[in-house]
């Protein structure tokens, strides 16, 4: 069994450490969380630094890479940020329109990320009763004469909805019933008639804002499919499980990145004569810290790894995420509880980084959810044979 | 034109440790390029139609895998690898010697480019030193270099003007640390370095004389001094005259 970082993964590293160096600081940091956004220019120096041409084929332009070197590096754009970056939604995107997509869609995706750095289109699966139960969705398309369709319904906690100009929505054919499984996925232009947003405010991950999607006969054309009709339901699952992983690799970093902080500062503040880092109760928050740190990064490497040899991850990724993303908000709470006074403030960036890694408790399956899908592998699996 | 960067080696300063007695202790410092000298690299890399070799000379433990994938996924094409633990604390001279040996067996340069100086000692000697050896013109604290025929144009910028100097080829540069910023290289870098060929050599292959005309006897870190806890009162009538004159002391 081999722990280490391959040469190549820890010069990877050293880049991320060089580009965050260069381009992030807290002041920047906090202003594009205020201004929902970051500025192309550096979405673009990300691309052009090639991080962003990881993880997609050769043939595209990209840099093929395994999925633990794209866990590498989604994990050090967290540690060197302590910030949700949109990078890891992007190659994500991407991943997903190539693995999806007809060539035109593929090319017209690929062009607008080489321009801008972003991906042109959000995903809109998720309805205001319809979130972790996706097949109770009602928005619904109905097939015209002319060979047009018809969409109505609504999504909600559109990730930046009102940024991208496209949006990827599932929705369900001719009938929105709950028994309806015949759902297919658009790539919906934003600017077609009868398409409206609303912005939702979110408590953390502001540097991505989501909305609210109201649909009221939008008409769609074929051109606009993408995948199998029908097939919309698996697609929608299909990187699900790549995604959750990625999840929790960024949040590691940033988990990670509360820890540095947390435990800097408890050998630096002093109380009752000594730095808190000598007091017992200190001392078992940063053991645990460092022990959900150390599980949580074991777990997501094994996870990408099995990934990479090919093996099913159904029940190791969502164990991972239900762990995983727990953990670390549990680290950056208790790097808080260390800071204590000041970490109530926003004076360190422990308070967002809190508020961020809670939405990943939700985002990409809820822990609860996490829990349905481990527990049915779990009692399949021990079941006496 | 055909262009050899020298570059050092060095432990990560940030991981190198003071013990109790003064001493600096080096085991958990990584070996890392010394951070002028990826400014060298970077402008070598950009002299336009250069084709760039790289060398370095050290101790064996400079032999390591990921600094060689670090130097050339900046630019380089091949390495030649001097490292042999004879360049224990070499001296200027002798990593001059070495280097010039090196150069010599690796092939026709036309010009070598040198960083400022090393991030360990920062004696800004073994660049002049190796222009010296090999008879070559020298110009240090280039701040810009600019390809011609048969000779380079550099630039040395000073506190009160830019000088702009011909200077016939072989010749030898040092650059300053701002001359450009050293690239962030990419994973396709990163993966490419990896099939660059890497040439090794001992101070046996290279037969320079590695006598050294220094030795070190022992290196320690300054005694960190107690404060003195004096405190001036602006409002007192003459303290800050005492404040100067104490000022004025400390600093004698
Ligand atoms: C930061 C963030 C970004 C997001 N971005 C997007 C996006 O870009 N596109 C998109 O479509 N959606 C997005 N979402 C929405 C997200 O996918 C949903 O919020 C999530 O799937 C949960 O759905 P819900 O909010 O409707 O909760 P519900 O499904 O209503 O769940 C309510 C509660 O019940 C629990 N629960 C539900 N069903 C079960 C069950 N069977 N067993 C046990 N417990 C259960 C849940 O875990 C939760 O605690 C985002 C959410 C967040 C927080």
């Amino acid at each position: 069994m081999d722990f280490s970082l391959t040469d190549e993964q820890e010069l990877l590293v050293d880049s991320v450490n060089e580009f965050a160096d260069r381009y992030f600081d807290e002041e920047k940091i906090n202003a594009w969380y205020d201004q929902h956004g970051l500025p192309e220019s550096v979405s673009r120096a990300y691309l052009d630094a090639g991080f962003g041409y990881m993880g997609i084929p050769e043939e595209y332009g990209g840099v093929p890479c395994d999925k633990v070197t794209l866990g590498v590096l989604t994990e050090a754009v967290g540690h060197a940020t302590g910030a949700v970056m949109p990078f890891l939604n992007n190659t994500l995107a991407m991943v997903d329109m190539l693995d999806m997509g007809n060539e035109d869609q593929v090319k017209m995706c690929l062009d607008a990320y080489e321009h801008t750095g972003h991906p042109i289109f959000s995903l809109g699966f998720s309805e205001p009763a319809a979130g972790s139960d996706n097949a109770a969705m009602t928005s619904v398309t109905r097939e015209q004469a002319d060979g047009s369709f018809i969409l109505s319904g609504q999504k909600t906690w559109v990730t930046e909805g009102e940024k991208l100009p496209y949006c990827l929505i599932v929705a369900k054919e001719e009938d929105p019933d709950r028994k309806n499984r015949d759902m297919t996925m658009w790539l919906v232009p934003m600017n077609l008639d009868g398409i409206k947003t609303a912005p939702l405010v979110k408590i953390g991950q502001t540097i991505m804002p989501f909305c609210e999607l109201y649909l009221d006969n939008v008409k769609l054309t074929p051109d606009m499919l993408v995948g199998e009709r029908k097939a919309g339901f698996m697609n929608m699952m299909k990187n699900f499980e790549m995604e959750r992983a990625l999840i929790v690799a960024q949040g590691l970093g940033m988990a990670q990145a509360a820890m540095d902080d947390a435990a800097a500062y408890a050998t630096e503040r002093i109380t009752f004569g000594m730095p808190i880092a000598r007091q017992e109760m200190i001392m078992y928050h940063l053991t645990e810290m460092e022990a959900k740190l150390q599980n949580t990064r074991s777990l997501l490497y094994k996870v990408l790894w099995m990934m990479d040899q090919g093996k099913s991850t159904q029940m190791e990724s969502a164990l991972l995420k239900y762990y995983g993303a727990k953990a670390c908000t549990e680290v950056a709470s208790d790097a808080l509880q260390i800071y204590a006074g000041l970490g109530y403030t926003t004076e360190t960036r422990l308070g967002r980084i809190w508020k961020d890694l809670r939405g990943n408790q939700i985002a990409g399956g809820t822990d609860e959810i996490m829990v349905y899908i481990c527990g049915r592998q779990l009692a399949k699996r021990y079941a006496r044979k | 034109m055909e262009v050899l960067v020298s570059l050092k080696i060095v432990p990560d300063d940030q991981d190198i440790q003071t013990t109790a007695d003064g001493k600096l202790d080096f085991s958990i410092a990584k070996p890392v390029i010394s951070s002028y000298d990826q400014n060298a690299i970077e402008a070598a890399a950009q002299i336009e139609g250069a084709n760039v070799s790289a060398i370095t000379v050290g101790p064996a433990s400079i032999n390591d895998t990921k600094q060689r994938k670090n130097i050339l996924a900046r630019g380089p094409k091949q390495l030649f690898m001097v490292a042999d633990d004879t360049f224990q604390d070499a001296d200027a001279n002798v990593t001059a010697k070495a280097i010039v040996a090196g150069a010599q067996k690796a092939g026709n340069f036309d010009l070598i480019v040198f960083g400022a100086g090393s991030a360990d000692t920062y004696a800004q000697q073994v660049g002049i030193q190796v222009g010296e050896l090999l008879g070559w013109p020298v110009v240090n604290g280039v701040s810009k270099i600019t390809a011609g025929e048969g000779s380079i144009t550099v630039e040395r910028t000073t506190e009160t003007e830019v000088q702009t100097i011909d200077v016939p080829l072989p010749a030898v540069v040092a650059v300053t640390s701002d001359i450009v910023e050293p690239r962030i290289p990419s994973m396709r870098d990163i993966l490419k370095a990896g099939k660059l060929p890497v040439t090794e050599w001992t101070a046996a292959d290279l037969g320079s004389d590695t006598t050294k005309a220094i030795d070190i006897i022992e290196t320690v870190a300054p005694a960190p001094a107690d404060r003195k806890r004096e405190v001036f009162d602006a409002s007192v009538d003459g303290d800050i005259d005492k404040f100067a004159a104490a000022l004025a002391e400390a600093l004698r």
